[in-house]
């Protein structure tokens, strides 16, 4: 680990121009962002951010950290393999809902069963984007979209619901309309020693529905600090994010209070153990010698 | 007395025909013998059949061998599932329970004529001495003591040290079924004497060892330090190695959900810095195509061993088949390029292995390992190694100039860019699936998506350079040809050996460079060549079709092609090569006629 030294939130903005439409919440998380690793101090270098596909994912390149644009689905699982390859590095990934939770949908329980720390962030805009418009799952049941021409028969999934079931030991939401709560959100969960997972409601300006807009959101927003919440009390916020879609909780839903040793951590002390009298790899065929 | 015995044997799962195996191998390789071990078995993990293949000889083994010398069956419906996987003829010793009630006369073995029928009270013997009929394998191990000369001594020794663990009077108990196995042997003699030739090499140090674990030792020697998989048959032994030694070299293993995440991780793990590896089988290859396109397009080293079986689908899980070179070839979208090279034995896993991270490293690319259930699970015995001949090549890092203004993706003379990785610090940059500028930055552009291309596949064509990729025996000037590669390839080494014994004037080429094709070495071989065979395990002749896709063959060249399990045998391939000698001879005094 480096010495964390002074970094402002420009520090981590790169030269790309988003290709994202005028007034997509997604500006608001990487401006989010910038200012949370600020926050946090890391320099660029020692950030690995990792995304999957979709409109959202395109975020990495607009910071000035080692950025990589994988496939759709497949954040976390290279996300993963980066911090047990690097355990020193700040691993982010991000992505969108269809990303997270359709595609690759199978990976968030795992990551947060063997609790690798990485911080994911997920744009939920209830829309594909990138592909113009399609149902997404977490879009709302009975609505219209190109491939929902006479409104959807499914029901949406629950990303807090979900995750917090899981066991995630870190479980957060936040919304463009309060920018400096996001920040905030956004550093609480990267300083969060473990998985740890941020539900970002970032509206889609183009297919996204009117009730869905930075207007309809401030209408059904509440800010858990403000209601009393006790982010220690994992009972009182899954019964909290059963109101996902309804409300707009913000903030940190859980937060576990003595956090478990990660994955990470476990993989180190395990090596250091175990590298004691190991045969030097040039000897490693000795093992198969048969007396 | 012999130099060489090929010894089949079947049972049921609970037989312990297997251990029975591992344990004549190990003492044979204890002895200074050479030998191989092949196990097949049915899918089930319990009750079902099970049998080995188990080849001795004074002489380094090429291959498990042909028609066997001697088959035992402990029962004969196990056996006969088995088929040409365990083929008995005119010259094959068959020894079996006596308790099948099947008269010597009137074994279920249709069209053959053993050299001799021996029915033995395996079960009621191991009853008798051992008290429990679970001693049935090692009464047929002193059968074969009794019988052969192989493994008297050091096969009790070795089943001591296994049992001695559990209580002494199970050693005992297994003494007294292996000697009864050898008084059986003793007092009813063999038409023939079929004793094995002491070996000169007796106490020499030796290697033994399955081609999935010295994989896995080769990667770490190599220097790879994170392995991400997912348990599949008959690859899961690969990660099994990683994750007990692994740690101890700073690395690690990630068992992941599923083969995408698995790779996945192993992606990530490169991105980070490190030699990574993934390992899997067909059904896995083909969920893993998708990470394969990243890692070529993003430029990252990597290596994938698919330890192919019977496909398509689930397919034959526990039976060798060479039918991926397509899949490794040519899956995943896109106009790619990613090496494939084949090892041909355990023995030479290891170069095949640390080749693999060399080219992956060095070419910044994924590169496949095809290896195949018969090598993957097959027991060697091997001379030792000497590991400081292998080079080691790790990926060309960015330093000083280059990280001033760093671009990933840089254009070079050998189309190689210095890659960097998180940590480092003047080298961030952003890595991707979608296309991009030297700088790695996404771009739609059509001419920059050319150049792009161009760089990624010229960066390989060295790799078609690469002579000793290749191995080339036999007369240079040889009108007859063999090609095979993996498995196969041992069959067909020794059908050349017997082939040129019988006065044939062929030569073989084993190819451990499958992809890209190298036209021009094959160009070369063919030069030669009037007649000729590409020997492999696939129904589709993907080998051939491979090799017409980038050449013009000659036009004697035929394929000799088969799905998996039953293995070719080398007078199969020798018989072959006569027919086409005479084809040969046909066709040229039909030539000569007109002149005359």
């Amino acid at each position: 680990m480096s010495a964390t030294c002074e970094f402002q939130a420009k520090d981590y903005k790169s030269d790309l121009k988003p290709i994202w439409c005028p007034g997509c919440g997604d500006y608001s998380v990487v401006q989010g962002i910038y200012r949370a690793l600020a926050a946090v101090g890391r320099p660029p270098h020692e950030v690995a951010f990792i995304s999957g596909i979709g409109c959202s994912s395109r975020i990495p390149g607009y910071t000035t950290a080692y950025g990589f644009n994988t496939v759709h689905g497949r954040a976390l699982p290279i996300a993963q393999g980066i911090k047990l390859a690097n355990p020193d590095l700040l691993v982010l990934a991000a992505g969108g809902d269809g990303d997270g939770f359709s595609i690759g949908g199978g990976h968030i329980a795992h990551l947060i069963r063997r609790n690798i720390d990485i911080t994911y962030i997920v744009m939920d805009n209830q829309i594909y984007g990138l592909t113009k418009g399609q149902l997404s799952p977490t879009s709302q049941k009975g609505r219209t979209t190109c491939t929902s021409p006479y409104g959807s028969l499914e029901n949406p999934v629950n990303p807090l619901l979900y995750v917090l079931a899981y066991g995630a030991g870190f479980v957060a939401q936040a919304s463009p309309t309060d920018l400096a709560g996001m920040a905030a959100t956004l550093e609480e969960a990267i300083r969060y020693p473990g998985f740890a997972f941020v539900n970002v409601q970032s509206p889609c300006v183009t297919y996204g529905e009117e009730a869905q807009q930075i207007k309809g959101l401030k209408a059904i927003s509440e800010n858990l600090s403000a209601i009393g919440h006790n982010p220690a009390d994992r009972l009182a916020a899954m019964d909290l994010a059963q109101h996902y879609g309804e409300k707009l909780h913000l903030g940190v839903f859980y937060k576990n209070p003595e956090p478990p040793p990660t994955y990470d951590a476990l993989i180190r002390e395990r090596q250091a153990q175990l590298s004691q009298g190991a045969l030097p790899k040039e000897r490693i065929l000795d093992l198969f010698i048969k007396k | 007395m012999r130099k060489d015995l090929v010894f089949g044997m079947a049972g049921s799962g609970g037989d312990g025909i297997v251990s029975a195996g591992d344990s004549l191998l190990q003492a044979a390789s204890a002895e200074g013998y050479h030998g191989v071990m092949t196990k097949s078995f049915g899918s089930q993990i319990r009750g079902g059949e099970s049998s080995c293949r188990v080849r001795i000889s004074t002489d380094p083994v090429l291959n498990p061998g042909g028609n066997l010398d001697v088959a035992v069956a402990l029962n004969w419906e196990d056996f006969l599932k088995f088929g040409a996987e365990l083929p008995v003829a005119g010259s094959t010793v068959v020894i079996y329970e006596a308790a099948t009630g099947v008269p010597e006369n009137q074994i279920p073995l249709v069209g053959v004529t053993p050299l001799q029928v021996i029915a033995v009270p395996i079960a009621a013997m191991a009853k008798e001495t051992a008290g429990t009929e679970r001693a049935k394998n090692t009464v047929v191990l002193g059968l074969i003591a009794g019988w052969f000369g192989i493994g008297g001594e050091a096969v009790m020794k070795g089943i001591s040290k296994k049992l001695a663990k559990k209580s002494m009077e199970l050693v005992e108990a297994n003494q007294k079924a292996f000697d009864a196995g050898v008084a059986f042997a003793k007092s009813h003699p063999l038409k023939a004497d079929m004793t094995v030739v002491p070996s000169s090499t007796k106490g020499a140090v030796k290697l033994l060892t399955d081609g999935n674990d010295m994989c896995a030792a080769a990667a770490l020697f190599a220097g790879c330090q994170f392995f991400g998989g997912y348990p599949i048959t008959p690859s899961t032994e690969i990660m099994q190695f990683f994750t007990n030694h692994v740690w101890k070299y700073g690395g690690a293993v990630l068992q992941a959900e599923d083969e995408i995440a698995g790779i996945g991780a192993a992606v990530g793990a490169s991105f980070a810095g490190k030699k990574s590896m993934t390992a899997t089988s067909g059904p896995g290859l083909s969920l893993k195509s998708e990470m394969m396109g990243l890692a070529s397009i993003a430029e990252l080293p990597l290596v994938i061993v698919d330890v192919q079986r019977g496909g398509p689908s689930t397919g034959l899980p526990t039976k060798t088949e060479q039918s991926d070179l397509f899949a490794a070839a040519f899956s995943a979208h896109g106009d790619v390029i990613r090496p494939v090279l084949a090892p041909t034995s355990v023995a030479d896993m290891f170069r095949t292995t640390v080749e693999a991270f060399n080219i992956a490293e060095h070419y910044q690319t994924p590169v496949i390992i095809l290896s195949d259930q018969e090598i993957a699970s097959r027991k060697e015995t091997l001379d030792p190694i000497d590991t400081s001949t292998f080079k080691i090549i790790n990926r060309l890092v960015p330093a000083g100039a280059d990280l001033q203004d760093y671009k990933r993706f840089k254009q070079t003379e050998n189309h190689i860019s210095p890659i960097s990785h998180p940590g480092m610090l003047g080298g961030t940059y952003l890595a991707s699936g979608i296309e991009h500028v030297e700088s790695g930055a996404p771009t739609n552009s059509g001419s920059v998506h050319q150049r792009m291309n161009d760089k990624r596949i010229k960066k390989l064509d060295p790799l078609k350079e690469r002579k000793d990729l290749f191995e080339i025996t036999g007369n240079p000037d040889a009108p007859l040809a063999l090609v095979a590669w993996g498995s196969v390839a041992g069959v067909c080494r020794e059908a050349l050996q017997m082939a040129q014994a019988e006065g044939l004037d062929v030569k073989l080429m084993v190819p451990y460079l499958l992809y890209p094709v190298a036209e021009q070495t094959y160009r070369d071989f063919f030069a030669s060549v009037q007649k000729g065979l590409v020997v492999e395990q696939s129904h589709l002749a993907q080998t051939f079709k491979v090799l017409r896709m980038h050449l013009d063959l000659p036009k004697g060249l035929q394929s000799l092609a088969r799905s998996g399990a039953n293995p070719f045998l080398p007078g199969e391939i020798v018989a072959a090569l006569h027919h086409l000698l005479s084809e040969l001879q046909r066709s040229h005094e039909g030539k000569l006629q007109p002149q005359e």
